[in-house]
This record gives C-alpha cells, structure tokens and sequence, in this order.
C-alpha cells in the first residue's frame, strides 16, 4: 500500500531571477495580434516570451486524451494546444530542454467557473506528459503586483501597464480590422495592413521607455504621447486602405463566452472569417471589456457594502478613478485612430439593461454581460444580429442562454443566434447562424434602401460624389452615426449630409 | 411554541422590532440544489418573519419534471439545475402567494478561513434566472396565480450583506419588512443552521464511534449536498444502508479538534497544511465551496480508518466536478482506500445496474477492508480514548 503523501497538487519549482535570460515564457489564450504585442511589453522587461501556437482542431482530441471527461470546450482546447506544444519542444529540445527553458503562464480569476481551474486540466497534461517537472505558474488577473518564487517573473507595475497597453492596442487593431476588410477594395489588404501595424506596436511596447517604478510609472502611461504618437504612425498605413462603404452588410455582434469570443480560429470554427464569407460586418468583442466588468463588479460590490467599508469614501473614490482612467486611456488611443474603433460600453448601463433577467452579481463567465450587450446592441442600434457564442459544456453561458429566452419574448424583434462550439459540429453550428444571418441581411438591405430614397439619393450620384472626394473612402474616414444601424446605411446619409453642405 | 419560550424570544428581540404576524403569506421554496444544505436557515427565516407558513416541494422525481416541468427549460443543462423547472412549477400549484427561489452565490462552509472563497457552482447561482425565464416567456406564469416571484441573490459568504439582499428582494412582495427584521431573521436563520449542522456531525460522531468499537467499516459519500436528495443522488447511499453498511456523508463530518488532529496532527507538525482544514496541500483553485469540501473529505476519508471505501456520486454534465475527478480519486487511493464512481447521473435512476454494482462493492468491503482498517491504523498515532466507547 502507498503512503497518504503520494497525492500532492502539484507546486512549481521556482523560477530564478539568474534563469531569466535563458528561460522562454510560454503563454496564450488570445488572438494573434494581442499575444505578439504582449510578447512586445515582455520583452520589454526583459524576458523571453512566445506564445503558444496558433489553435488548431486537432488540439481538441489532443486535449480530450489528457483531461478528464467533462470539460468545457476552452479548457480543452487551450489543453490539447498546450500539450501539442510541449511535445514538440520534447522533440526539439529534449525532455530537459523542455523543463529547463520553458516556462508556461497562465492566468486565473476569482473562477467560480472552470476558468479559475484552467490550471488543474494543464496538470493532467503535465502529467500524462511525464513533464511534471515542467513549470507552470498560474497568476491572479486582478492584481497588479506578484511574483513566482525565485522571482524569476515579477509582474510589477511596469509589466502589468505594458501589458494593459498591449491588451488595449489588440483590440483597438482588431477593430479597425474588422470595420475595414468587408469593405475593402483591394482584396488582401486589410490584412496586411493588419500585419504592418502590430508589428509597429510590437516595437513600440518593446522598445518602450521604463519610467518611474510605480506611481510614476502610471502617470507616464496616464500622460505619455507615446502610444498615440505610434498610433499615428499606424493610422498612415490605414489612411492608404480604400473602402467601399456602399455594400449594404448585416452587422454581427459576436458575445459569449470570454475566450471563445475572443478567439479567432478553428477553436470557433473560425466563424469570425466565416461570417464576413458570407456578406457580414463582424463587431469583435474587445478584452478591454471584460476587464471593465472586472473594474466595475468591484465598484458594485463596494456600493452594496457602503455601510460595513471602512473608509467607503475613500475607497469609492479611488475605484472610480481606477474605472475613469481605464476609460479615458482608451478613449485616447482610440481617437489616434480616428476614432473608428468602438468605445466601451457603459458598465452601470449594461447592468441596468440586463437587471431585469440577471443580477449583476452572478459572476462568472461574461455574468450579466451576456445579456446586457444584446440589449445594448439593440438599443443603440450597434447590430443587426448578435452572434452569442457558447461552449459546450459551459457552466454559466447555459444559464444565461436560458435566460434569454425572456429576453426574446420582451424585444421579439432581436436577431439572436445562439451558437453552441463543441468543435466537432460545425456544420450544424453554422447553419443555424446562417439562418438568422438571412433575415438580418434582409433588414440590412432594406435600411439602405430606405436611406437612399430618403434622401434621394442614387449610387452613381454618390460614386460621383466619391471621385470628388476620395477621402471619404479612406478607412480612417469617420462616419458620423445618424441612428442607423448598418454602416452602408450611416454612409448614404452621411454623403446625403455633405452634398448639401452640412455634416 | 409554549408561553415561556415565547417570553425568552421576546426578549432577545431588540426594541422596536417585535415580531410582526404575516398569517397570509404563505411562502414556497423550491427544494433544489444548494437549499439542500441550507434548508433549515429559510425555515427560520421565514418563522422570524411571522409568514404564515413555509411549503418546500417535494423531493425531485421523473414524474414531477414530465408534470410540471418540461416545457419549461430553455436550454441544456446538468439535471439538478433543469429539476428546478419540475420544482417551481408544482409549487405553482400548490396554496402559496410568495414563491422565494433564492439565487445562492455563496455558502456557509466550515472551510471558511481556509480556502481562497466558497462560492456556489455558476450554474447554482444563476439556475433561478434561467429557469425562471421558461415560467415567463409566454406569459407569467407566477402572476396568472397571483404568486409572488422573487428571487434573492443570497451570499452566505458574506453574512454583513446577506440581511441588505434579502430585505431588497423581499420588501416588493412584503410591504412593511423592515431591515431590522431582517437582520434579525438572518440571525435566527443562521442559528438554526448551525443547530442542524452540530446535530448532523453529532451523529457521524456517533457512527464513527460505533465502526471503531466494533472495528466495522463505513462508507463515505463524496457529492454535492442534494445528491442527498433520492431524485438527484437515486438513494445509491440507502443501497449500502440496507447491506449493514453505516453511510457518512462528506458535508456532516465530525469537526472535533481531537479527531481532526489525530488524522491531520502530522501534516501539521511537518508544516504541509497550515491546519486541520487547510487543503492547500492538494487543491490550489479553492473557490468552489462544495468542491473545497468534497475534496477534504476525500483527506478526511483517506484517513479515517474506518472509512474503507468512498462514493463519489457526480450528475452527468458536471463541469465543476470534472477538474476534480482525478485529484480526488487519486487522494482517497493514495491511502490504499478503495474508491468507487457513479458518475452522469441523471433524471433516470439505474435502478438495475446500481443494485450490482453496490453488491460488487459490497463484496470488496466484505474482502478487504478489515486490512485497510490495519493498514490506516499504521499509519496513525494510538486511536484517540474518545472514539471508543466502551
Ligand atoms: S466560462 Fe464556461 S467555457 Fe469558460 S472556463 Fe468557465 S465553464 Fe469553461
Ligand atoms: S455543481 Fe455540477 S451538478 Fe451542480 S449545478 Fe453545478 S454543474 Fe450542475
């Protein structure tokens, strides 16, 4: 019989400070575009970092040989992604190699959810691997300051700004892209201009000038010109792209649950791409988000504690800073590019939309999220469709999925397309989205048509109009919005407003 | 209640917040997931609240899903979540004007202080919200009957906060609630919780007690608290009952200091736990309150002698039961304890292949376990003079 001290969770071995300059970090999770520029403010500090591979399908049965049965689609993606990547380094580098200059990094929440077990699937990898001397540090995503022991990685004030920074430029990128390519005229070039920016943001995270250590560290992000003048440098290249905003598209906004929305891939039958094929304009779901709801849950429940917070005032003051200061950094960076990515939604609003169908204070997953941004998107006429992605397997988004059939029943006029990911339905998933996405192309159609006889407009009076004045077909040129949801349908108006004199 | 008990609670009362008479409200809760284990707590509640009663459902069925359920459940779920339509909805029918189906966030778990949280599974919490949009979408059903519907959001793991949730919830359908009651009636709730809780960990005392004078095995359940309930759990516990098996379930262990430091005095000494209930020392993401305490009572079972097999019951589409599935088995192994699963279950119970199975339990129990009693003895300093009875 074996002795009771067999069990034991597994515990890293530290990581070094001397081991630094040899030791590579592994992360992943995001998209492309985030994990390079997170890669940037890494390196800035000093470390060696790479992300994981991109997701493929096969990571889904690689996952389920690892982890026990049961697991949410995510947690067995980002598992099979983790275990094809440390086989490969195994056969590169040798099973010492392996253990000795990499570590992998990972995050966690205060999860009710799986998304704070994440790690205990990776040990089973690490396990079944036979890598168990391999390293793997999970770290607190609400805290600015932390370290692993040996202090080999310490995220300091600095590192958690930069990274912040690098979560902020992901998404403001990935909006310009997603409002850019279906409209763009010369197939390809969306993307490529996609390319060249990250790279320029990489450099400028990576290149980034290390002032102050803690406080002043924070002004100089709060204040500095750095990134917006990078920024600038990025919107040149997207002056150049040239658009044709006269294509009347159904936009989808894409919710649901934080990775699968997030992602962009084979993890989500890569359905981002998927819908632009099929004639969509695709709002992506930014990180930046997430983190605000993170932000403001904790104003909530300091709101609801008044009476029992010692030094409520204080405290209150100092979380809404926080939250105005987020806002306002994104706001900044934003306007660089023209102001053509989203701003963030309002937090109180979001919650004020959902109250009646699901209390703020469920957490976990996207929470009360989920619904308030099918509501936000219906009242400011954001979307035509909201495109809920939901893993299988999911823990909260079943809840709040369910939920949403009041939801429908109060505003029947939503286009709501709740896509179950197992990873091995495609077919099925994308045709139910497909369904929907008809009748959204329907509604698409005849808001632009209505805008042209409204105004009298015809397409070649516009065309004209446009070969006057080409900067209007910029990507960088921002359209006013004049309570129409389509961007084709903004646009005539838009034109309708310039021809006669007025913006 | 006799004229003397009732002066005595008077008196604890503080000024001004006499308990009120609500004879007419009649309040209905739905038997389901984690008010399985907090039962007794809305029983005093409501008491201290004067309502005129307090009606539960009845224990989850096939029959009252088909009944009053189907139909209801918008979307795919584990089976003690979708049971709540079954549950709400016989409740519709039953003579009632206040239906309360509290979203439970958090739970009073004896790991308090120990563990990072002891939060509810997402799908515990927030199960009222969905279901409660298949009782709405075509109309409400709740109003229809002229019940009230409301559904506090409850964190136990904050009991300062607790009273404001329950008073915000309550006073739309209760007019003159004041949050002093309130107050008041949480206190009382959380008395008569504890009250049941030191009688339940009395009697696994009492069981233990018995197995080592007698030097016979028990079982040990490992679930979630309401797969106590014979619709969610299927009575597999009542299997080894009739076998002449004692059954302890892992949320009413004894807590005694003595016992607990008989079986976890020597990870303390070689500062592997920083206590008794510390279980850092094998799950490090202790959000979870049920899976905090499922995975102590897999320690508490590798431990204890007498415990020779543990149970583990888990309901088909488990998400939070998933990531420990192996940590635990391998916990209870680890002492050479024999461990057994009946994992997905759902509505339908396996009448047939649960009774073979447990019969083949029963004979690796007849077995083996008297070695593994010696076997766990071994391994642990003299058996405390408590335990045995003579
Ligand atoms: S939110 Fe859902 S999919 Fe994401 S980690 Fe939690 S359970 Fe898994
Ligand atoms: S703990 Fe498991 S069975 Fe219980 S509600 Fe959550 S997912 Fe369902």
């Amino acid at each position: 019989m074996r002795g009771q001290q067999d069990y034991l969770a597994y515990r890293p071995r530290p990581f070094r400070k001397e081991e630094r300059s040899k030791v590579t970090l592994l992360y992943g999770g995001l998209t492309w575009k985030h994990e390079r520029l997170l890669q940037g403010a890494l390196e800035n500090m000093g470390y060696r970092a790479k992300p994981l591979p991109q997701i493929e399908r096969k990571d889904l049965d690689i996952g389920k040989e690892f982890v026990d049965v049961g697991a949410c689609c995510p947690t067995t993606f980002t598992a099979g992604n983790l275990a094809r990547t440390l086989e490969t380094l195994k056969k590169e580098e040798g099973e010492d190699g392996v253990k000795e200059n990499y570590v992998f990094v990972t995050v966690g929440a205060c999860g009710p959810c799986r998304f704070g077990q994440y790690h205990e699937s990776y040990e089973r990898v690490l396990e079944g691997l036979n890598l168990r001397e391999f390293r793997m540090y999970l770290l607190d995503l609400m805290r600015m300051e932390q370290a692993v022991e040996g202090g080999g990685l310490e995220i300091n004030t600095p590192l958690t700004l930069g990274l912040f920074m690098g979560m902020f430029l992901g998404d403001l990128i990935t909006d310009m892209e997603y409002s850019t390519r279906p409209y763009e005229k010369e197939q390809g070039k969306t993307d490529k201009v996609v390319e060249e920016s990250i790279q320029i943001l990489y450099e400028a995270l990576k290149n980034r000038p290390l002032r102050g250590k803690k406080w002043g560290n924070l002004l100089w992000h709060l204040f500095t010109d750095y990134f917006t003048k990078a920024l600038k440098e990025v919107k040149k290249l997207w002056d150049e792209v040239e658009v044709d905003r006269l294509q009347p598209k159904p936009k989808v906004k894409i919710t649901g649950e934080f990775w699968l929305q997030t992602h962009e891939g084979e993890g989500n039958y890569n359905i981002k791409r998927w819908l632009e094929r099929e004639g969509a304009e695709v709002i992506p779901p930014p990180v930046a988000v997430w983190m605000d709801y993170l932000i403001h849950m904790e104003i909530f429940k300091l709101e609801d504690a008044k009476p029992f917070v010692k030094g409520y005032f204080l405290k209150k003051t100092v979380a809404t800073l926080v939250a105005y200061l987020y806002r306002r950094t994104y706001d900044r960076l934003r306007k660089a590019l023209g102001n053509i990515p989203n701003p963030l939604p309002s937090q109180r609003e979001l919650r004020r939309l959902a109250e009646p169908y699901f209390h703020y204070r469920l957490t976990g997953g996207e929470g009360h999220m989920l619904i308030g941004k099918a509501l936000y998107a219906l009242k400011h006429k954001q979307a035509h469709m909201i495109c809920e992605l939901s893993p299988y397997g999911c823990l909260p988004n079943t809840m709040s999925v369910g939920a949403m059939a009041k939801v429908l029943a109060d505003y029947p006029h939503l286009l709501y397309a709740p896509i179950e990911v197992k990873g091995d339905a495609e077919v099925h998933a994308l045709s139910r989205c497909q369904m929907v996405l008809t009748e959204a192309k329907k509604r698409a159609k005849e808001e632009f048509y209505q805008v042209l006889e409204m105004t009298g407009l015809t397409l070649e009076r516009i065309r004209e109009f446009e070969e006057d004045n080409p900067h209007i077909r910029r990507a960088t040129y921002h359209v006013p919005r004049y309570g129409f949801v389509g961007t084709a349908a903004n646009y005539v108006y838009h034109v309708a407003q310039l021809m006669r004199g007025r913006r | 209640m006799s004229f003397l008990t009732s002066l005595t609670l008077l008196k604890r009362r503080p000024s001004g917040t006499e308990r009120k008479s609500r004879e007419w409200v009649k309040v209905g809760i739905p038997r389901f997931l984690n008010v399985w284990g907090t039962a007794p707590f809305w029983t005093a509640f409501f008491q201290s609240l004067g309502v005129g009663k307090v009606v539960f459902s009845s224990e989850t069925s096939e029959e009252q899903y088909r009944t009053y359920g189907k139909g209801r459940v918008t979307m795919d779920s584990c089976y003690p979540v979708k049971a709540l339509a079954g549950h709400i909805g016989e409740l519709l029918h039953k003579d009632i004007n206040l239906l309360v189906v509290p979203m439970i966030y958090s739970l009073p778990s004896f790991l308090k202080g120990y563990v990072q949280d002891t939060l509810s599974c997402t799908r515990v919490m927030m199960a009222p919200e969905n279901i409660k949009a298949g009782f709405l979408r075509e109309g409400d059903e709740f109003a229809k009957r002229g019940i009230r519907y409301v559904s506090p959001f409850v964190p136990f793991g904050e009991p300062e906060l607790l009273p404001l949730y329950l008073y915000r919830a309550l006073r739309s359908a209760i007019e003159d609630i004041t949050m002093e009651e309130v107050k008041l009636a949480v206190e009382e709730g959380f008395k008569a919780l504890r009250e049941f809780d030191r009688k339940a960990r009395e009697l696994s005392l009492k069981i233990i007690r018995w197995c080592t004078t007698n030097n016979r095995p028990a079982v040990l359940i490992l679930a979630r608290p309401y797969h106590m309930d014979p619709g969610i759990g299927h009575e597999i516990d009542a299997e080894f009952q009739l076998l002449g098996y004692p059954v302890l379930w892992y949320n009413y262990l004894p807590l005694e200091d003595w016992l607990l430091n008989w079986l976890f005095g020597k990870d303390v000494e070689e500062g592997r736990i920083r206590h008794p209930l510390d279980i850092s020392d094998v799950w490090t993401s202790s959000y979870s309150s049920n899976t905090n305490e499922i995975i102590w009572g897999a320690k508490f079972g590798s431990r204890l002698p007498w415990i020779t097999a543990v149970i583990r019951l888990s309901s088909y589409e488990c998400g939070m039961d998933q990531p420990t599935f192996t940590p635990v088995q391998r916990i209870v192994e680890s002492s050479g304890t024999m461990f057994f699963k009946f994992g997905e279950l759902d509505e339908t119970k396996p009448s047939g292949s649960v009774r073979i199975r447990v019969e083949t339990i029963a004979y690796y129990l007849q077995q083996y376990s008297q070695k593994i009693i010696e076997a766990k003895l071994k391994r642990l300093p003299p058996v405390p003079h408590q335990l045995v009875v003579y």
